[in-house]
């Protein structure tokens, strides 16, 4: 992976005004503005919430970075870079990995706030909320560059959007699981945002299924995978 | 089977290239050696970005061959042998002109650097600038610096010059100019007559897909300059009227002649000693511009 090309593609993302917006501004404001309106008194509720802006934020940044596959696809970004040595491929997988640094921006910044508006958790509790979260977000980026191939570059916005806020709402980031109506609940055990914030859930809740997360989450990241590259190589052969 | 010789920095050979009904690139031949500046010169619609892009491996042909330094054109482009700046070439809008060449100088193993691409290519003091900020003439610089930074043996440029302003152009030829002065390769695709003229060692003009004329300027100015008579004169033979000086070619009918003339003065005081009773002259001068239409416009006029 190249470091000139990932700090690059950092800088951008800080530069972008809906990045920041989204991605960071978002979940800290709403962790700051729920935990204070319904969880001053309720440390678990506190962490749960931390536990799942920190995840929004996350998702949201691993989704966004894949998404702009399709901008700069209809820029005309990706013509030029085919006049280099980096390769379709390579620049796809690029873009993934940056979805990945990204992630860790809002996360660890959700997380830092909720340590220091009274969030108290053990250092293996931590790990958990942090570290597993951020590595559980690797399907997601393989859904932002799959989203990235099909989208065009007027749609790709409205498409993202909703994307990261019906996996954010209905895997249960914004408000628990046990607080969803009954068939919304059906619906979220389909998406991998109901396993991946049930990552972050578990420090408070102790419900876990670990093998069943990880079996889901895997299941997610080779399935998305394989539709992406069938997608790449219908994409290739067109030229 | 292969035409190009070894050692050919380009070889095309038999391409062809159809859209639909539009045979865009429709059998083109052509050698350029190491060291030549070559201008591919045609009117719009004539195939050549169409060529430009096969020569890059951005298209695949329907037919035919293209090799640079003996290397398919993807592989040419990944080791940085040719480099290219196209005529529709984008910039990320929210990265810097400093961010962008430094990206893509990464990606090479044996990159110029960044400095000195920026320097060359006259965009030095744009490098933290934002490209969704530059004019039309600076995309285009800091797209020549694109092409410029992996340092490549053959440099392709299609109409590089269409967004600039005069004097940006004159910088820009004034950048070129140094870097063939190291004995680079060459093709520039353009409809600009003069700049074909001005900057190229050999011009291949491109009409409907084919090639028209190739040849050095000077052959190319020949074909397509000059000055025309025609006259009215009796008993004049076509042999006769070829050889007398300032004469590059003669035709006769009814009675009156036509010359097509490299120096018209001198063929109109052999013509008047050899033909006293030479009538009814008339004079014409066809500009470069005129002829390079006439040869590149469509056969069906
Ligand atoms: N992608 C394409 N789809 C359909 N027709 C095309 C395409 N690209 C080029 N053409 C057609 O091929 C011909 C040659 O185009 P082009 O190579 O762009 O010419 P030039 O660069 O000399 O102006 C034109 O008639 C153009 O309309
Ligand atoms: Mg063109």
């Amino acid at each position: 992976m190249n470091t000139t090309y990932l700090f690059l593609e950092l800088r951008r993302s800080l530069r972008s005004p809906r990045f920041m917006i989204f991605t960071v501004g978002f979940p800290v404001i709403f962790y700051l503005l729920f935990s204070s309106m319904y969880a001053n008194s309720d440390p678990d509720a506190k962490t749960v919430l931390m536990a799942g802006m920190a995840g929004f934020g996350g998702l949201t940044a691993c989704v966004s970075t894949g998404t702009r596959i399709a901008v700069e696809r209809s820029l005309g970004w990706q013509r030029q870079l085919r006049l280099t040595p980096l390769s379709p491929s390579g620049y796809m997988i690029a873009k993934a990995i940056c979805g990945m640094v990204v992630a860790l921006g809002p996360i660890l910044l959700v997380d830092v706030i909720g340590l220091a508006t009274g969030v108290s958790l053990n250092p293996a509790q931590w790990l958990q909320v942090v570290l597993g979260t951020w590595v559980a977000l690797i399907p997601f980026a393989v859904l932002g560059v799959l989203i990235g191939q099909v989208a065009t570059g007027d749609s790709v916005q409205a498409i993202g959007s909703a994307t990261f806020m019906l996996l954010s709402i209905g895997g249960g980031l914004w408000f628990p699981p046990e607080q969803m109506p009954g068939w919304l609940r059906d619906i979220a055990h389909v998406l991998p945002s109901y396993w991946y914030g049930g990552i972050g859930r578990d420090v408070v809740m102790h419900d876990i299924d670990a093998g069943t997360t990880v079996l889901v989450l895997v299941a997610w990241t080779v399935g998305l995978g394989l539709v992406v590259m069938r997608r790449f190589r219908a994409d290739t052969a067109r030229v | 089977m292969n035409a190009t010789p070894p050692g050919a920095a380009v070889g095309i050979d038999g391409l062809r290239k159809h859209f639909g009904d539009v045979r865009a690139v429709d059998g083109i031949d052509l050698v350029i050696a190491p060291g030549e500046v070559v201008a591919l010169l045609g009117p719009n619609g004539a195939g050549k970005s169409t060529t430009v892009d096969m020569l890059l491996g951005l298209s695949k042909p329907d037919s035919g061959s293209v090799t640079v330094f003996g290397q398919a054109p993807r592989d040419a482009v990944r080791s940085g042998t040719i480099g290219a700046m196209l005529q529709d070439g984008a910039l990320l809008p929210d990265a810097t002109v400093g961010e962008t060449i430094a990206l893509v100088a990464a990606l090479y193993a044996k990159p110029l650097p960044v400095a000195k691409a920026l320097d060359r290519a006259g965009v030095a003091d744009l490098v933290g600038r934002r490209c969704g900020k530059l004019s039309g003439g600076q995309r285009q610089r800091v797209r020549f610096a694109l092409a410029l930074v992996s340092d490549p043996d053959v440099l392709v440029l299609d109409e590089p010059t269409v967004a600039m302003d005069v004097e940006t152009r004159r910088q820009f030829w004034r950048a070129m100019r140094e870097y063939t002065s190291t004995g680079r390769t060459v093709l520039f695709a353009t409809h600009y007559l003069e700049e074909a003229e001005e900057f190229a060692d050999r011009v291949v003009l491109m009409r409907a897909g084919k090639v028209a004329a190739d040849g050095s300027v000077a052959q190319i100015r020949a074909t397509v300059s000059g000055r025309t008579i025609t006259a009215v004169v009796p008993g004049a033979e076509v042999g006769a009227l070829r050889v007398l000086p300032g004469v590059r070619d003669a035709e006769v009918r009814a009675g009156r002649i036509t010359l097509a003339c490299v120096d018209s003065d001198a063929a109109l005081r052999a013509l008047l000693t050899q033909f006293p009773l030479a009538s009814d002259i008339e004079i014409t001068a066809v500009g470069l511009e005129d002829a390079f239409l006439a040869l590149t416009a469509q056969e069906s006029a």
